[in-house]
């Protein structure tokens, strides 16, 4: 064995170190050994550096002092926006579904405006939907049956995840998309007073977060926990929430 | 990481107060003894804590589940300090930062335990004589049971020069606990 250094007994200290013999070899030789105890000895003058005791209350209190410091400004939704404006810059946000999801967002934007005004207040549409779209339709079925297609949609997206090995960067470019589009569905769901609607599309958003983001990099327990959930829970919902939205007479 | 733990990182990602109440609830005393370690200074080190949650806070949107989350909050109150350290060093250029002794002369009645005393503040003054890099990784492999790999992910360095870190540290507490340990 070659020379052995304190660099190498530092590495059997905390053992860093890869040489499965380096411990006998110590244990052998009463120099190396002397090393050792003597290393050993110096380290442990480590643990003399006891921090002040904080008492038990010290999460509390720092809770207090941070409190009022974590105000929106600092919370996490700027930083998801931020995100979502770099996740459209990426490759990976297709362009066809950018395309679509410009259509959400002027339909979103339509029903959010139609909410929160009197009937006959209501300018003229200058969104970018088509006549026949709005045509017949007030903004209550023109976003049920938006949500509707999204959730015909998502229940596919949902149905090839659950039952597929492995998932591809084309899995989580969807995803990102649906991801977009469920958060405008959601706001304009908000806008007109459809707490069980909006409620249900918040609660798809952490799995579509983890389907666009995460599910391509997770380890296959984690995947295969998530697919579990998807095909236990989650499927079942979407469906009824769906059927609910095609039949008019059910309130959402 | 608990399914638990998961839960509550997920609610607090999704802007939940209380959710991030009970971690902070949860890592306080830890991240308190590793920014006292890293900057020798208690006052310092309640002020590195309470910066280092509001930098979770912000960006706990980030956070990847599959990392660990002591990590990353390690990772978070390091850089923190570091930063607090690297402030601190321009206003006091130069200025060896004093060990902080006020706990320790707390209570202090014998002449044991003032050479107790002695020893620790000597021990803290040899490790604030480290370089910021040198005593991170040393307090880190030493107190927190980080691996190399870890602590060089934490310190955005090669493991190499981690391992390095590590090996330099240890000789200078060596040299500079020499007379100590001989006493």
């Amino acid at each position: 064995m070659k020379n052995i250094t304190d660099d190498d007994l530092t590495l059997l200290y905390y053992g860093d170190h890869e040489n499965p013999e380096l411990a006998t070899e110590v244990a052998r030789s009463p120099e190396l050994t002397r090393r050792f105890d003597a290393l050993s000895a110096d380290l442990q003058r480590i643990d003399e550096l006891v921090p002040p005791a904080r008492h038990d209350d010290y999460g509390s209190e720092v809770w207090r002092q941070i409190e009022s410091r974590l105000t929106p400004e600092y919370s996490t939704v700027p930083s998801r926006w931020r995100s979502w404006l770099s996740t459209l810059m990426q490759p990976r946000f297709s362009l066809a579904g950018a395309i679509s999801l410009v259509l959400v967002a002027s339909l979103a934007f339509m029903l959010g405006r139609q909410a929160g005004q009197p009937e006959e207040d209501t300018p003229p549409l200058s969104v970018q939907l088509t006549a026949a779209d709005a045509a017949g339709m007030g903004p209550d079925r023109l976003l049920t049956s938006s949500v509707s297609g999204h959730l015909d949609q998502l229940n596919l997206a949902l149905t090839q995840f659950a039952n597929r090995p492995g998932t591809s960067s084309g899995q989580a470019e969807r995803a990102t998309d649906m991801l977009v589009a469920n958060r405008l569905y959601r706001k304009a769901a908000a806008d007109q007073g459809k707490k069980q609607l909006a409620q249900f599309l918040a609660e798809l958003e952490p799995l579509l977060i983890e389907l666009a983001y995460e599910a391509h990099k997770v380890s296959p327990e984690t995947l295969s926990r998530m697919q579990s959930e998807v095909r236990n829970t989650l499927l079942f919902r979407v469906r009824v929430m769906n059927q609910q939205l095609k039949q008019p007479n059910i309130s959402t | 990481m608990t399914r638990a733990e998961q839960q509550i990182i997920r609610k607090a990602a999704a802007g939940d107060r209380a959710a991030f109440r009970e971690l902070v609830l949860e890592h306080s005393h830890a991240m308190f003894r590793l920014a006292w370690r890293i900057s020798g200074d208690q006052n310092a080190a309640e002020d590195i804590v309470q910066e280092a949650f509001i930098k979770a806070w912000r960006k706990i949107g980030d956070f990847r589940m599959q990392s660990g989350f002591r990590s990353w909050l390690h990772r978070i109150t390091v850089n923190t300090a570091m930063d607090y350290l690297r402030k601190q060093a321009r206003v006091k250029q130069h200025e060896t930062p004093q060990p902080e002794l006020e706990h320790l002369a707390a209570g202090s009645t014998s002449p044991k335990h003032d050479i107790q005393i002695d020893v620790q503040a000597q021990t803290r003054a040899a490790m604030m004589n480290l370089s910021d890099t040198e005593r991170v990784a040393l307090m880190l492999r030493h107190f927190e049971g980080h691996s190399i790999k870890e602590i060089a992910q934490i310190l955005n360095m090669s493991s190499s020069a981690c391992k390095q870190a590590v090996f330099r540290a240890v000789k200078k507490m060596r040299v500079e606990l020499a007379p100590l340990v001989t006493t």
